[in-house]
């Protein structure tokens, strides 16, 4: 894909979810119609880096991530079909708990990945309690499997880890997609906040503030950029620490420059920070991943560079 | 040549010349010593060629991508056969002779400082003049008052802060030839001969004990006028062309050169979390600015012009050493503070230079002005 037609499709992207979101609609439809499961196949590195960021850009709430991992489990995706995810803070195989996105509200089967394999389950034979939780929006389901299922299928060596790795891409991009509006608004709301007689974006602790959360999803894009390069499963999971990490920086940082109004609900900065903080425990926090990482580079004694120029 | 096939023939061969390449002291070795093995080293690649890729073929080079070049200072650095901040001066220099100096003048000199037969110095910074370069006051007037046709150029004024001017023969100098308001407008770059008459050099011992740095003199010093870089009054066109190699190629090297540090700690470390925290925050750390600078080093390749942008990556540099270093000594307890063996010296000469990398080369503070209000676009700080 050329530089035009990707940015052509970036602005399509965004509109559609935008006005998905806002509608009311289901941002699953929309994307559907732009052929987002044949972008998926095509060109999953486009479509995936493409579709999260314009979801974290705007709030938007879609089951894509559970055609990423059906994908990269080798199952072929649709509305029909969800993922089990693992539990909050967790990127073991699931197996009897674990959480389920708004594609709930349209799967007819959940995909269940344990240490023998992976099962299909029909919904029905399922717990699924909505999470209302920091971010009643967000679309979660808490899941737990009741009653026996059909044998597990093995699955290929690697093949969860594989998924985790692209869970954790996507999800990246999209808390680069929500921290950058984070961003915009804070820098918004700086230039036009007027105190002691010049804008506050003025005084450069303010800016300071600022140019340390750019810093940090600059940082955060730049290890995504690095994983899709690279595809093995450490780039992924640091990507996804920068991630968390990215975005408990830049709300901390937005949230100050904000103040007061960033404190109400009547400003958006609280959805995409309550999301952030949901996105976060997905397939890992930063804390958990780094300390993951630091334990295998001891075992191993052992510290690669992973990505050459 | 494909940068892939290179890395591969060059470690090779760094492998099959390891006893001649490699320091023939223990580490860490004093300054003058790994000066002299740095000049050892750059003369033995340069005759087996590899000093001599990525640079233009009008100045002793082969040619080939500039990220070829990146990858032999990456080499030498993960090796330790010469200290990234040191071998930096090659990078930042040697572009600017190419870009700015007599086209003659550059092939007879680039390949001394390529070759390791020659070092030169970088004399912006003075007493006055740290951050805000525009106000440097260092004075050159032409010697008959006519700018136009004066053969001689006479200099007078100090630099600070010049890294390694003890042991260089040239020097890339920074001078006032406006009016003191002239700011950017008034300032000549020239290429001076560190042997001249008058030019008096006192090193300043750093907090690590070395004496990287020094202030330098200059006492009615004749330059000619052919020395001059990028025309009277073009020297602000000099000192920012240097930018995107200090923040590209330098800092792929500089990276390099800190993933052995990762190894020496994480071979030091016992098998607990406290530990393991630590170290993968420095990995993280060092790994987002690799991430960074690798996008950085493709971009500058493939012809883009950097500019503000890269004080992103001086950021993220900055914050990777000192995570690194401060997890060797939360890892560490009393190794840095009170060991006076030479893992002991290694530990603590590292540690505390690391300690500048907020300052030098645009302090963080300078940075995040830049990001505010070149990127950030939030207007003037006042």
């Amino acid at each position: 894909m050329d530089a035009a037609d990707r940015s052509l499709l970036e602005e399509t992207v965004r509109d559609a979810v935008t006005a998905a979101a806002v509608d009311g609609d289901r941002v699953d439809g929309v994307l559907a119609e732009l052929g987002w499961l044949e972008m998926l196949e095509a060109e999953p590195r486009d479509a995936v880096e493409i579709v999260f960021t314009a979801l974290g850009l705007v709030n938007g709430v879609a089951g894509v991530l559970d055609d990423v991992l059906a994908t990269a489990l080798g199952v072929t995706s649709s509305p029909e079909v969800a993922v089990l995810l693992p539990r909050f803070g967790s990127w073991a195989a699931p197996g009897g708990e674990g959480l389920l996105s708004v594609r709930a509200a349209t799967a007819s089967v959940v995909l269940v990945v344990d240490g023998d394999g992976i099962a299909t389950v029909p919904i029905g034979a399922l717990e699924v309690t909505p999470v209302r939780g920091a971010d009643p929006a967000g679309g979660l389901h808490r899941v737990r499997v009741v009653g026996s299922t059909d044998a597990a299928t093995p699955l290929a060596d690697g093949a969860w880890d594989a998924a985790v790795a692209a869970g954790r891409r996507a999800l990246g991009h999209q808390v680069a997609g929500a921290t950058r509006t984070m961003l915009d608004l804070a820098r918004s709301h700086a230039l036009d906040r007027v105190q002691f007689g010049r804008s506050i974006s003025s005084f450069q602790a303010v800016r300071h503030k600022l140019a340390e959360a750019l810093v940090a999803i600059e940082g955060l894009e730049a290890t995504l950029g690095a994983a899709w390069d690279d595809g093995t499963p450490i780039t992924s999971a640091l990507a996804k620490a920068a991630a968390g990490r990215t975005a408990r920086s830049v709300a901390t940082h937005c949230q100050q420059v904000l103040a007061g109004i960033g404190f109400t609900t009547d400003h958006p900065f609280h959805l995409y920070l309550k999301r952030t903080m949901v996105l976060e425990g997905l397939f890992g926090t930063a804390d958990a991943i780094v300390l993951d990482v630091g334990r295998e580079l001891i075992r191993t004694r052992t510290v690669p560079t992973l990505i050459e120029l | 040549m494909d940068i892939a096939e290179f890395r591969a023939e060059l470690h090779a061969w760094l492998d099959a010349h390891h006893d001649e390449v490699a320091p023939p002291f223990a580490p860490p070795g004093t300054l003058d010593e790994r000066i002299a093995q740095m000049q050892r080293v750059k003369g033995i690649l340069y005759e087996a060629g590899w000093m001599r890729w990525g640079w233009p073929e009008r100045v002793g080079g082969l040619g080939g991508s500039p990220l070829l070049r990146t990858e032999l200072g990456a080499a030498m650095a993960a090796r330790g056969l010469a200290d990234p901040g040191v071998y930096s001066l090659v990078e930042v220099l040697a572009p600017t002779l190419i870009e700015f100096a007599d086209p003659d003048l550059a092939a007879d000199w680039v390949p001394k400082l390529l070759s390791g037969e020659e070092m030169w110095c970088q004399g912006f910074s003075e007493p006055g003049t740290g951050s805000d370069l525009a106000t440097l006051s260092c004075r050159a007037v032409p010697d008959g008052g006519d700018p136009e046709t004066a053969d001689t150029w006479v200099i007078n004024g100090q630099k600070v802060w010049t890294s390694l001017a003890q042991y260089s023969q040239r020097c890339v100098l920074l001078t006032r030839t406006g009016t003191p308001e002239s700011r950017h407008r008034g300032i000549t770059a020239f290429f001076v001969d560190m042997d001249t008459p008058g030019i008096t050099i006192s090193p300043i011992e750093m907090i690590n004990g070395e004496h990287e740095f020094t202030e330098v003199f200059f006492d009615d010093v004749a330059v000619p006028a052919d020395r001059i870089l990028g025309g009277v009054h073009g020297g602000w066109g000099v000192a920012m062309s240097i930018l995107p190699y200090e923040r590209s190629s330098c800092f792929w090297q500089r990276i390099a050169y800190l993933y052995p540090r990762v190894q020496r700690l994480v071979d030091a470390v016992g098998d607990d979390d406290r530990a393991a925290e630590a170290v993968g925050n420095a990995f993280l750390a060092l790994h987002t600015v690799r991430s960074r600078s690798r996008a950085t080093q493709h971009r500058l390749a493939a012809g883009a012009t950097l500019g503000a942008d890269t004080s992103i990556d001086k950021v993220l540099m900055a914050t990777a050493e000192q995570t690194l270093y401060d997890a060797m000594r939360k890892c560490a307890p009393g190794v840095i503070e009170l060991e006076d063996g030479a893992a002991g010296d290694i530990a603590r000469i590292e540690y505390l230079y690391s300690r500048a990398a907020t300052i030098y080369g645009g302090t963080s503070e300078v940075q995040r002005n830049i990001i505010a209000r070149r990127l950030l676009d939030l207007g003037e700080d006042r």
